[in-house]
């Protein structure tokens, strides 16, 4: 027994020794050796440039398509009259009738919270350089308003000032809070950028300007100009300071094409994917009825023909059910996958663009033609302004020599929807609004005429043109065919947000239920915005 | 270090098998049952008393081994009084046993390969044989468990022949892995799988949803000897963390001293896709056509002998199949060396053994939607024309100088002509296995012993696939697709243990084990390279590397290093069993562990107790054996790697950062499970009936978990959660007939489990974690509050309180109260786990023949069929007759032509409560009919056998429209469903077995 018991002393004894410094390479382990520390990424000052990567990518998202589909596809390029898909998915009751997909509307939301989005990656350039690299937290600064202003725009109040403090419950601003912390933002993101506009620290990170600080500044005072012309119905005083602010800025506006807010991702731009492989999205009807109507000749480069009506650009009403006569989603995309495509930029197989466009300097004339109505100073004129949106505009699709005659047209007006499949969707017109200015106009008109331009030189990124289109009413576009939404929506005010996502309701009930508080009505489509008023845009 | 080891003990073996001792003479003789009824008594095990030297009797009951004079063989058998002889001049020795009136005093193999006797045990263990394993042979040979052993729920995988297998023990209970630790001989086996599918499209990153493969299917059935599963975390505490889903332990075969043995077996089944889809006639003529009979040919060869001081095993097998889907072609070879030699007077024992295999799959099947031929086959509804018509899958492209893809409608991503995909999606998958162990054991004296073992044990997967230009664009590039993927796994263990055994007093024993281990791990390291959906090849269809467009800005091409797990364990354990009387056993065990993954070690106990009714009290004569038993058991389990230090990674443009994907909630503890178990054992009538009766209740807590992280990250890690399992196994063992020339057994296992989420997230207002996320497809596995594991969600139709469809007024079907609190507004449809399951095996032998079947059932939980909704949308389907609905235009009942109603409620996206079924099944899942071929005593050959066999024969019972036994992933996704699966196949075939 003795032995026994001396025999486990001793065999204790020495596993005790075997374990005394074995365990020193423990944290090396723990580390993947495919990452990177926060040490290792201080050469070159990728800590503080890589997270511009992701930002870039995501604010639209590049990858996978199916994502940026449901990002914006499915619901804002559809509110926004651009497009809308042949498909009546789920059954003829989805997002795009206002049968809300919650899996569907999460991604606007999903998107810019997730590890490659702009919140996370913004907050790590604060955090590593606020202090020591003013000019790229400046640069964050001006992406996340970018990147959020979209977001705030579709649901309301958003986590923004409260963001990152706690990570099992994040506080909701309201959309008013949230656009006011923009306007502080670009401020001194401005500010910050004019102190040092040659700096080229940006450059090897930088996918749109290339490293050009005098750029981000036109970009950045359009953005400001931008939103305060957006809250310009709701807070007219604040708007008119901050427009005047841009319109003043020795940095300027956007001025020509080249100026134009492109990332240049490098990658197929997602809309190719859903438009040539997937084919789930076709010419909207409103499109159709406009550039048509118009004569535009912008439609040879936005828009395929038809192979439904021979030689003819052929739309598909947004927010179609499952039609009678059709057994089911593939029945009925048949009939309507053979209406008009989008362009050749965005087809596999013909000459698809890596360039996801989010302002261009049409925009900024446009812009400044309703500052000029609105009577801000530093505006100029409104009707050389919206021209010059016009000729622009045309300028970036190398048709120039077309655009006098069409800024002189003052007999073309929309024209009525014809479905050559279903008779029942067809639809007349909604205005009689022609092209070409005239100064004996009322503001409404010249306004109407501004935002429908715009609409069109925006194109492709439905969410500013249904933002655009829920502040002023503008153009007018066709109104679903079909309405799912229990009476919360009216059909011919049309959609003016998404409910909180269910990404939020199910991990952030607590703030959900305060942001519900900040939004000032039911969670629903039907309630407007803050910025969205109710009356007339004079 | 190790490898000088291996590498000299490898050169140490082949020296000794060279010496023989002279004195020695080959000792031969039949054993035979004593008594009226006298049968010779195949499987006895002689042992040359004091050494390790032993055989087997043959199916004649005669055995040859060899023996000096003086010493003392023994012959021992289940059920038989042990006999001693000792060995004088007489060289032919027959022995006559008597039944035991006894108990049996079996001896099981337990946690670490220490040898325990069945009565001490304090938890339960279930054994089988490797006859009961390769009656009807499977690739897999963990396929063979199921219905055979309580408690064990096998689901093999949906990807044909050579797929992995998934195995759970007493129900899930985490959301990391569910599958038990796989032993053999003592080592842990790396059983990682390369990976496994959890997206219900189909898993366009990694070129389809494909089964990676496992390290099981890589083993030979033909090597092993026995098999014992320890249920529950009691049994396998000492194996730590890796041991708390259960413990498979594997015996293998080594050689045995004796004259060298030679054995052949051959095995070739016909296999046939089986319970498909109820298709029209036309569309069910296409089908037919598509698939193609299978057929699997394994043959296998071992070597076994040697001498009193070293004895050698050897084993080489092959395994050549087709299967039913065209072009799935399955190449395995495998080869076993192993030796064993006893030195220093016995003293000293040396066990080393390699594995090595290798297995080549072409066109492994794969589920989902993406890159799988079934989705054209199930779709192809053209009214003029025969699928068989597009077997000539291309066509010449003027516009492009290429051959392109020809179908008789345009291509989408989800339908292609299946043809094309089978020649040009082509995939090739690789998969090798190197185990390579070692172990020595030392005995100093009568009370100790001292063994030492280190294993290292490598697999390797490859896998490629060709895809050529004009595949639909969302699965490849304009100018086509090459991904190639390299994966390796590693595991380095070793261990060192002090037995010891002593008799304290007349009454009292103890023995104990004291030992220390450390596992290495990498796992998953993988290259992968993908020339990518999002980039492009520079020429079309070349797939080399070289020809990969690399841009400086783009997401893809993906060139990437992974590694999934890389950790390191070391651990201190010991365990003592203490003996009163050979009438009670008290088990203790303790363990603690440092892991590399977690900042602080941790420790965990275990109890048990016994009581040998039988021995204690005064039974009557007809009871043989009764014994109480019941153990507490605490495991502790570490964390994913590199959870707890996250750390940036490289983004996909220039000088790009992305932050981790994960984060902790706060730092991450080890994982506890508490489990408790109870169980009684009896045994009547000689035996001839018995029954093992327990009930078990297993609690995971503070389990590690990713949860949405919502705007704060990716995915939060956290510890929560308390997942409980409950449940009782019962078995009964039965010998209904035995007589002179018929003796049937038969063994009947029940399990039933309990799962129960009694908490998930008690800090955070988070309802749910997925095990298979929520997307646009209406099926999804979900973790809540409440619920159970295995809970499948999808979209509920609306339907009157009668139970009729409702069709609103504007002519659709809609879904009904979708539950807020999913995204998705995803509903509760129905558990993929069974209530119970029965397994009924059965032997019957009749003088030479031999009649085994197997009846394997499982009773509630519920399937979806994905595909079945989908194939609705593309009606080919036979929806004949009309369906009753409710109809809100009118407020009134009507009728609708049933094809017209599935089409609107189908689809991959459709309303899935309809396509719920009843997962109860009750299969002939095995049977065999064998003869025995009475030989010559001259014979060359000592035996000859040959059977007919089947697998999968039919169901006596099922309402699923597929096999619900198919699992279309060996982890923890996709369970309860099919998508494209592989359809399950009945086999027959032929066993031919030959010994000489």
């Amino acid at each position: 027994m003795k032995n026994i018991s001396k025999t486990i002393l001793k065999t204790a004894w020495i596993l005790s020794l075997l374990f005394s410094s074995c365990t020193d390479d423990f944290d090396s382990l723990n580390t993947n050796p495919n990452g990177l520390t926060d040490e290792q990424s201080e050469a070159d000052f990728i800590s503080i440039g890589g997270p511009f990567n992701p930002i870039f990518l995501n604010i639209y998202r590049y990858d996978p398509a199916w994502n940026t589909q449901l990002q914006h596809n499915l619901n804002a390029d559809t509110f926004s009259g651009y497009m809308a898909p042949p498909r009546p998915f789920v059954g003829g009751v989805n997002t795009t009738n206002y049968g809300f997909v919650d899996f569907w509307d999460q991604f606007p939301w999903d998107i810019p919270y997730s590890s490659t989005g702009v919140m996370q990656n913004a907050r790590l350039v604060k955090e590593r350089g606020e202090e020591d690299f003013p000019l790229m937290y400046a640069l964050a600064q001006i992406l996340r308003v970018e990147a959020m202003h979209r977001v705030t725009d579709v649901y309301g109040p958003i986590v923004y000032s409260k963001y990152g403090l706690d990570a099992t419950f994040a506080e909701y601003d309201s959309q008013q809070e949230v656009y006011n912390q923009f306007f502080e933002e670009l401020d001194q993101a401005i500010n910050t950028l004019s102190t040092d506009p040659t700096n080229g620290q940006f450059a090897k990170f930088d996918l749109v300007y290339d490293g050009d600080l005098a750029q981000w500044i036109k970009f950045a005072n359009t953005l400001r100009l931008r939103l305060a012309i957006r809250v310009s119905k709701v807070d007219p005083a604040k708007a008119q300071i901050e427009g005047e602010k841009s319109l003043s800025d020795s940095g300027g506006l956007l001025e020509t094409n080249a100026d134009n807010f492109i990332i240049k991702g490098g990658v197929t731009h997602p809309l190719t994917i859903f438009n040539s492989s997937w084919n789930d999205v076709r010419m909207n009807a409103s499109m159709e009825s406009i550039l048509v109507g118009y004569n535009d000749p912008r439609i040879d480069e936005m828009f395929e023909i038809s192979n439904v009506s021979a030689g003819m650009y052929k739309g598909v009403r947004g927010g179609m059910p499952l039609l009678d006569g059709y057994t089911d989603e593939l029945d009925q995309k048949a009939d309507y996958e053979i209406f008009s495509r989008l362009g050749d930029s965005y087809i596999l197989d013909k000459a698809p663009t890596t360039s996801i466009q989010l302002m261009t300097a049409a925009e900024a004339y446009f812009l400044k033609a309703e500052a000029a109505l609105r009577g801000w100073n530093g505006a100029g004129d409104a009707q050389s302004n919206y021209e010059m949106g016009i000729s622009i505009s045309f300028a970036q699709y190398g048709l120039s020599g077309n655009a006098a005659v069409y800024i002189a047209d003052n007999t073309s007006t929309p024209i009525d929807y014809i479905d050559p499949v279903n008779a029942s969707n067809n639809i007349s017109a909604l205005t009689t609004t022609t092209i070409a200015w005239n100064n004996g106009d009322d503001n409404e008109t010249k306004l109407e005429k501004i935002i429908t331009q715009k609409w069109i030189a925006m194109f492709p990124d439905g969410q500013e043109a249904w933002s655009e289109f829920r502040r002023t009413g503008y153009p007018k576009i066709f109104p679903v065919v079909a309405n799912n939404s229990n009476g919360t929506i009216d059909t011919n005010i049309q959609i003016r947000r998404l409910p909180f996502p269910a990404s939020e309701r199910s991990t952030n009930p607590q703030g959900v239920a305060g942001a519900r508080v900040l939004l000032n009505g039911p969670d629903t489509g039907g309630t407007r915005l803050w910025w969205d008023v109710n009356s007339g845009n004079f | 270090m190790r490898k000088s080891i291996l590498i000299f003990s490898a050169f140490l073996s082949f020296l000794i098998i060279e010496q023989v001792k002279a004195q020695e003479k080959v000792i031969s003789g039949t054993v035979t049952s004593k008594g009226e009824n006298s049968m010779p008594l195949p499987g006895v095990n002689v042992v040359v008393k004091g050494t390790s030297k032993g055989v087997q009797t043959d199916f004649d009951g005669r055995y040859s081994i060899e023996a000096s004079s003086g010493q003392i063989l023994e012959f021992s058998y289940i059920g038989f009084t042990s006999i001693t002889v000792q060995v004088d001049a007489i060289t032919v020795i027959d022995v006559a046993m008597e039944e035991s009136l006894e108990q049996l005093d079996d001896v099981v193999v337990t946690a670490l390969g220490i040898q325990k006797s069945r009565k001490s045990l304090t938890y339960a263990a279930q054994d089988i044989s490797a006859a009961e394993l390769t009656k009807v042979k499977d690739v897999n040979p963990v396929n063979s468990l199921s219905g055979k052993i309580a408690g064990v729920v096998v689901n093999r995988s949906a990807s044909g022949v050579g797929g992995s297998v998934k195995l759970t023990l007493r129900g899930n209970t985490s959301t990391r892995d569910n599958q038990p630790l796989y032993v053999i001989d003592g080592i842990p086996l790396l059983n990682n799988s390369a990976i496994q599918p959890n997206n219900s499209f189909g898993d366009i990153e990694n070129a389809g949803n494909r089964d990676g493969g496992d390290a099981l299917s890589l083993l030979n059935p033909e090597d092993i000897e026995s098999i014992t599963v320890l249920k529950g975390a009691s049994a396998s505490a000492l194996y730590g963390s890796q041991g708390s889903n259960g413990v498979v332990l594997i015996t293998t075969k080594k050689g045995k001293a004796g004259k060298f043995k030679t054995s052949f077996s051959s095995n070739v089944t016909v296999d046939q896709a089986a319970y498909l889809l109820d298709f029209n006639d036309r569309a069910q003529d296409n089908v037919d056509d598509f698939f193609d009979v299978g057929t699997t040919t394994i043959n296998a060869m071992s070597i076994s002998g040697g001498t009193e001081n070293a004895q050698t095993y050897f084993s080489y097998t092959n395994t050549f199949a087709s299967g039913v889907i065209p072009t799935h072609k399955v190449k395995k070879h495998t080869l076993n060396v192993r030796e064993t030699a006893q030195l220093l007077d016995n003293k000293m024992k040396v066990d080393a053994s390699i594995l090595l295999s290798t297995q080549s799959i072409r066109n492994k099947p794969i589920s989902g939607f993406y890159y799988n031929p079934l989705v054209g086959t199930y779709a192809f509804n053209s009214e003029t024309e025969n699928l068989s018509n597009y077997e000539t899958f291309e066509e010449f492209n003027s516009e492009r100088n290429l051959l392109a893809q020809r179908w008789f409608r345009a291509t989408s991503d989800i339908e292609q002509n299946p043809y094309w995909i089978l020649n040009r999606n082509a995939s090739d998958d690789e998969n090798q296995k190197l185990l390579a162990s070692l172990s020595l054991q030392y005995k100093f004296n009568d009370w100790l012993t001292i063994q030492t073992r280190g294993s290292y044990d490598k697999n390797f997967y490859k896998f490629e696939r060709k895809i050529h230009a004009t595949t639909d664009g969302t699965l490849s590039a304009p100018n086509g697709r090459y991904l190639y993927n390299d994966v390796e796994d590693t595991q380095l263990y070793g261990d060192i243990i002090a037995i010891l055994n002593a008799d304290i007093s007349e009454s009292f024993s103890i023995s104990a084990n004291v030992g220390t281990s450390i596992r290495k791990s990498d796992l998953g390291k993988s290259v992968l390279l993908d020339s990518g959906v999002r980039g492009d090849l520079k020429i079309p269809n070349i797939f080399t590397l070289s020809n990969f467009v690399v841009g400086t800005t783009g997401v893809n091409p993906i060139l990437e290093q992974r590694i999934a797990e890389q950790k390191e364990v070391q651990s201190i354990f010991a365990s003592t069993t203490l003996g009163y009387n050979d009438l009670l056993f008290l088990d203790l065990t303790a363990r603690n562990d440092w892991s590399s993954t977690v900042s602080d070690p941790f420790f965990y106990p275990s109890v048990g107790l016994t009581a040998m009714l039988s021995e204690i009290f005064e039974l009557p004569e007809s009871i043989t054996y009764a014994k109480i038993r019941a153990s507490y058991a605490e495991v502790g389990n570490d964390i994913q790697s590199f959870v707890n230090n996250p750390i940036n990674t490289i983004g996909t443009g220039a000088g790009g950062l992305t932050p981790p994907t994960i984060l902790p909630l706060t730092e991450l503890q080890p994982e506890t499970q508490r489990s408790f178990e109870i169980g009684t054992e009896w045994k009547f009538f000689n035996n001839r009936l018995g029954f093992d009766l327990g009930y078990y209740k297993t609690n995971t807590i503070d389990q590690f978990m990713l949860i949405d992280g919502g705007v704060a990250a990716d995915f939060l890690a956290i510890n929560a959660g308390d997942f409980e399992n409950k449940g009782i196994e019962a078995s009964i063992t039965l010998v209904p007939i035995q007589n002179d020339n018929v003796r049937w057994d038969a063994n009947i296992n029940f399990a039933q489990n309990d799962n129960e989420i009694k908490e998930l997230d008690p800090r955070l207002g988070r309802d749910f974690l997925e095990l298979t996320p929520i997307d646009v497809n209406s099926y999804a596995l979900l973790i809540r509050k409440g619920g159970s594991f295995g809970d499948i969600y999808g979209r509920k139709l609306r339907k009157t309180p009668g139970g009729l469809p409702i069709r609103n007024a504007d002519g659709n079907f809609t879904q009904a109260d979708p539950d807020q609190n999913t995204r998705g507004g995803f509903d509760l449809l129905g558990n993929a786990n069974p209530d119970f399951a029965l397994g009924w095996n059965n032997s019957i032998t009749y003088k030479n023949f031999t009649l085994n079947f197997l009846i394997d059932a499982k009773f509630g939980g519920e399937v979806m069929s994905l595909t079945e909704a989908a194939v609705d949308g593309f009606g080919t389907l036979n929806r004949t007759g009309e369906v009753r609905i409710f109809d809100e235009a009118t407020n009134a009942e009507t009728t609708i032509p049933a094809r017209e109603y599935y089409q609107m409620i189908g689809g991959r996206n459709g309303l899935t409560s309809e396509y719920i079924y009843d997962a109860t099944n009750i299969r002939l899942a095995e049977l065999s009919f064998g003869y025995n071929f009475k030989l010559q005593d001259n014979s060359f050959f000592t035996s000859i056998t040959a059977s007919i066999i089947g697998r999968n024969l039919f169901f006596f019972y099922k309402d699923a429209p597929y096999d619900p036994n198919i699992s279309l992933s060996t982890a923890n996704g996709l369970q309860g469903i099919d998508i494209f699966g592989s359809p399950s196949t009945q086999s027959i075939g032929l066993n031919v077995g030959l010994s000489f």
